[in-house]
């Protein structure tokens, strides 16, 4: 038998990082092992030329600050890695096109995201705000079920967390129609479904909630140096807690001992064996690589029944200009073709929705002197990508994208932006496949559609994830995309892990 | 506006998002998960990015005294079954065994996208003085041997959101390679650009692919080829050196971009001949630069730097001390001391060779320090282009190649 490890965590995406640093950090003997010659997934950078580019992130959620730490921020302070996080104050400005625009800026602060949306659909400011207050009762409620294990007594539920029901029990449309928040006022907030890929006539209200309170109250953070920031502190983490990580090694195998309980992988012809495997890769790969008999059949079934994430377009831009000088003043824009999302998630292909970047407002030393970047993103799901469409066409395929979003932003904008573009560089759904090697190149792993919600995927955690030693975690996972909630999921599973193999509970 | 009121909405609903999704999941199949391969984007990713790509060596046609071409084909047997495509102006990463040394190259393809399509790559090799790679495919590639080589890597490509509408491509030596292909991508209308080719030789005799160069010329009317000859006087053709007075005398009237590819000191002579030209840097594009030598003569190089050092080098289990110089990257001493190691570019760009600097310095010239900015805090190095100046410790992934 190969050498074995007390854990041995599969792909260095942002989870499995923040796992692995945990187990590592409770003194486990751990080994990450990660396919790509970099940690990171999509939480990287790439260069061209003189710009280092941020291939994924927007806006990094739940933060907050040395003096008001948030999840995030405490997932990378308790393990000792230093982020230099810079912060983003305005939430977003929208502008809508065609005969219902509007050109709208969301601030952050409870008070004036309040207002904000006030100025724009008069009368809504204590209906938005009650929407907000929800979170507090979220969080008593999410307490008491964590408290009691996720065996929650159904009598206290509806006796003192009714309103908790309420929110996770219906979609984000639902409750905030419920509160008598106008769908002009609505729209405006939902904007927000372009993170996460699911329309908000669909998706779970207190998933939603969760995320534009933190947002509103923290506003949002990036690291100084891009994600790659983000991920080499984690790798510095491991090996500095005595952990080892491998790169350019890809688990083609997933091995099982007799009992069905998970034993260790196979990697470049090499068998290594391990008390538990954490998966940062999806179940999908995991039983792709794995023989059959050991799968238990509902675990299947329900990788049967889902559908993929969300997964994007985009285009990165490094120009020959300032942002000053391109009269680029705001950081997040969000472009509607429509007010409504379901109609933006419908025409997602053509007018839908994209998002326009430009990390020079944030992070001004992001890109050198006498230049800005510009990043571009459309969500759309891998099967948007044509079935007919060629290898040999790709190229005009990327840049037919590139300069359909360029010139209808130049339009928009008034912004003279193609003839600075000094580098330019296109990703789709088709390049997520290639580096994340994830089924239709999901960037957010399963959809989380109306009935695979995060508070549905809570309660079935036990039943979902039934092999033996065998653990998951990342955007895959129970509470879905997003860098933040892909650290706290991979804090919890790596936790959760040392905790079982050093006998706790 | 109404007052909310929260409470008409049912919270029993909550208990039905369980039994909703069971019910979800027994009707789904307990058959096995649709393979990756099956799905559109992986498909193409797996095409335009195979990692790998098994060949053998189909025919051998030698270009001049020192320069042959290599048509390379699917190997089969080995599991290659089509070439991946490429934008005109990428290069393969060769990887070779020397003896005991494993080490790859990089060449630009020379032939088009399109022959790709047909089931050839081309590769054009000149031999370099002293170089132990560019020896041992002359001497020893024939029909038949086997060639394991990367996908198709590297941005020295036209790009039309970014580029001009016409590139003066300058080229020296087997810099031509990368502009073959180019200008038969834009005769077979897969680039929509003009090109002005500006070829640098002694003479017309070390003109590569020159015969191939003026019958395109004849048959594209968007393609034109101007030998700049330094040796020699012919009509037709240009003497001297590519100058920026050349270069205008072809630029047309407003924006061009001009694509530079030829050895380090055509680099050096013609860089200073654009930056007369008052160009936007947007607008000239450099070829890889090559490996570099000679770190001591950069101004910035320390003082007082031994002459040998210790270079542990961690690759998965195993832990190997071999002796650097300060003279010679980290890449090649692994190299030497038969240690496999990742490099594509080997010219500190692509970032192929990212390894962890456990312990001890690196001189880096910062003409070549491609790195990401948070690899300098955390102590990751490009060995291709990172010189020891104390002992080392470094980890190294493994090859995969």
């Amino acid at each position: 038998m190969g050498k074995k490890y007390d854990v041995i965590v599969v792909g260095a995406g942002n989870a499995g990082l923040a796992a692995a640093a945990n187990t590592a950090k409770a003194g486990l003997s751990t080994l990450l092992l990660e396919k790509h010659n970099l940690p990171g997934g999509c939480a990287s950078s790439f260069r061209r030329g003189r710009f280092e580019f941020e291939p994924s992130l927007h806006e990094l959620c739940s933060v907050g600050t040395k003096e008001r730490p948030n999840t995030v921020y405490k997932v990378f302070d308790s393990l000792g890695a230093k982020i230099d996080w810079r912060y983003e104050h305005n939430i977003f400005r929208v502008i809508c096109k065609g005969k219902k625009g509007y050109d709208v800026t969301l601030k952050a602060g409870i008070d004036d995201f309040c207002s904000s949306v006030d100025a724009a659909v008069p009368g809504c400011k204590e209906n938005v705000r009650a929407f907000l207050m929800l979170k507090k009762k979220i969080d008593k409620a999410i307490d008491y079920i964590y408290a009691k294990k996720g065996h929650p007594n159904p009598l206290t539920m509806i006796l003192k967390h009714s309103d908790f029901m309420r929110v996770a029990g219906h979609s984000v449309e639902q409750v905030m129609t419920a509160l008598g928040i106008p769908k002009a006022a609505q729209d405006l907030i939902n904007t927000y479904w372009g993170y996460l890929g699911v329309p908000t006539d669909e998706l779970n209200a207190m998933h939603f909630l969760n995320m534009v309170h933190d947002y509103v109250v923290d506003g949002a953070a990036m690291p100084h140096l891009r994600s790659h920031e983000l991920s080499l502190s984690l790798t510095d983490v491991i090996r500095k807690n005595g952990g080892e990580i491998r790169y350019n090694s890809e688990v083609t195998k997933f091995l099982y001992n007799k009992d069905g309980s998970a034993a260790g992988v196979e990697v470049n012809g090499e068998k290594i064996y391990a008390r538990e495997i954490i998966s940062n890769v999806i179940p999908n790969n995991v039983f792709n690589r794995s023989d059959m008999k050991y799968l238990p059949k509902e675990n299947v079934k329900l990788a049967n029944a889902r559908e993929f994430g969300i997964s994007v377009a985009t285009v990165y831009l490094g120009l020959d200009c300032t942002a000053e000088e391109l009269g680029m003043k705001d950081y997040t824009v969000f472009v509607v073709g429509d007010p409504d999302p379901r109609v933006q998630y419908n025409k997602r292909s053509e007018d839908g929705l994209y998002i326009v970047n430009c990390l020079n407002n944030v992070v001004p030393d992001s890109s050198p002197d006498g230049t800005c970047t510009l990043f571009f993103t459309i969500p759309v799901f891998g099967n948007d990508v044509p079935k007919d469409l060629r290898p040999e066409d790709y190229k005009k395929y990327k840049n037919a994208i590139a300069k359909k979003y360029i010139e209808d932003y130049e339009k928009l904008s008034g912004m003279s932006i193609m003839p600075h573009i000094e580098e330019i560089s296109v990703a789709t759904p088709v390049t997520f496949a290639r580096y994340l090697g994830t089924p239709e190149g999901t960037i957010y792993g399963y959809k989380l559609s109306g009935w695979d919600n995060l508070m549905a995927r809570t309660a079935a955690e036990k039943t979902d994830y039934a092999i033996p030693g065998l653990n998951f975690c990342g955007g895959h996972y129970i509470r879905g995309d997003g860098y933040s909630c892909a650290y706290i999921m991979g804090e919890m599973i790596g936790k959760r892990v040392a905790s079982r193999l050093k006998g706790g509970a | 506006m109404s007052k909310p009121k929260l409470s008409q909405l049912n919270p029993m609903d909550f208990t039905k998002m369980t039994p909703v999704r069971q019910a979800k999941i027994d009707a789904a199949p307990d058959t096995p998960v649709r393979e990756l391969s099956s799905y559109v984007p992986n498909q193409i990713a797996a095409a335009l990015h195979p990692g790998t790509q098994y060949l053998k060596v189909s025919k051998v046609v030698e270009r001049t005294p020192d320069t042959k071409s290599y048509y390379l084909v699917p190997d089969e047997e080995k599991g290659t079954k089509s070439l991946a495509w490429f934008s005109a102006g990428q290069y393969l990463s060769v990887a070779l065994e020397i003896g005991q040394m494993k080490l790859t190259r990089p060449y630009s393809l020379a032939s088009s996208p399109k022959e790709a399509l047909d089931g050839h790559y081309m590769l054009t090799v000149k031999r370099v003085e002293g170089g132990i790679a560019s020896q041992f495919i002359l001497d020893n590639w024939k029909e038949g041997t086997a060639v394991t080589a990367s996908e198709p890597l590297g941005t020295f490509t036209y790009e039309p959101l970014r580029d001009a509408k016409t590139v003066i491509a300058v080229a020296g030596g087997s810099g031509i390679t990368p502009f073959r292909s180019l200008a038969k991508a834009i005769a077979d209308g897969d680039e929509d650009a003009s090109m002005v080719l500006l070829y640098g030789s002694r003479t017309v005799k070390d003109a590569i692919f020159d015969e191939e160069f003026k019958a395109l010329e004849a048959a594209c009317p968007r393609f034109k080829y101007i030998n700049v000859l330094s040796d020699e006087e012919k009509d037709g053709c240009e003497k001297g050196f590519i100058t920026a007075d050349l270069i205008k005398k072809y630029a047309p009237d407003g924006d061009y971009s001009v694509f530079l590819c030829g050895p380090q000191a055509m680099y050096r002579f013609v860089d200073k001949e654009i930056e007369k030209l008052g160009i936007r840097k947007k607008f000239v594009r450099h070829e890889l630069f090559g490996e570099y030598f000679n770190p001591a003569s950069e101004a910035d190089y320390p003082a007082n730097v031994a002459d040998r050092f210790n270079i542990t080098v961690i690759s998965g289990d195993a832990k190997t001390t071999v002796i650097g110089t300060p003279d010679e990257s980290i890449l090649r001493t692994l190299e030497k001391n038969g240690i496999a190691a990742p490099a594509h570019c080997r010219s500190g760009e692509c970032g192929w060779c990212h390894s962890y600097l456990a312990s001890g310095n690196v001189y880096v010239p910062k003409s070549v320090d491609g790195r990401r900015a948070a690899d300098l805090q955390y102590g990751y190095i490009h060995p291709c282009c990172s010189f020891p100046i104390s002992d080392l410790v470094i980890e190294v992934p493994p090859m995969k190649m």
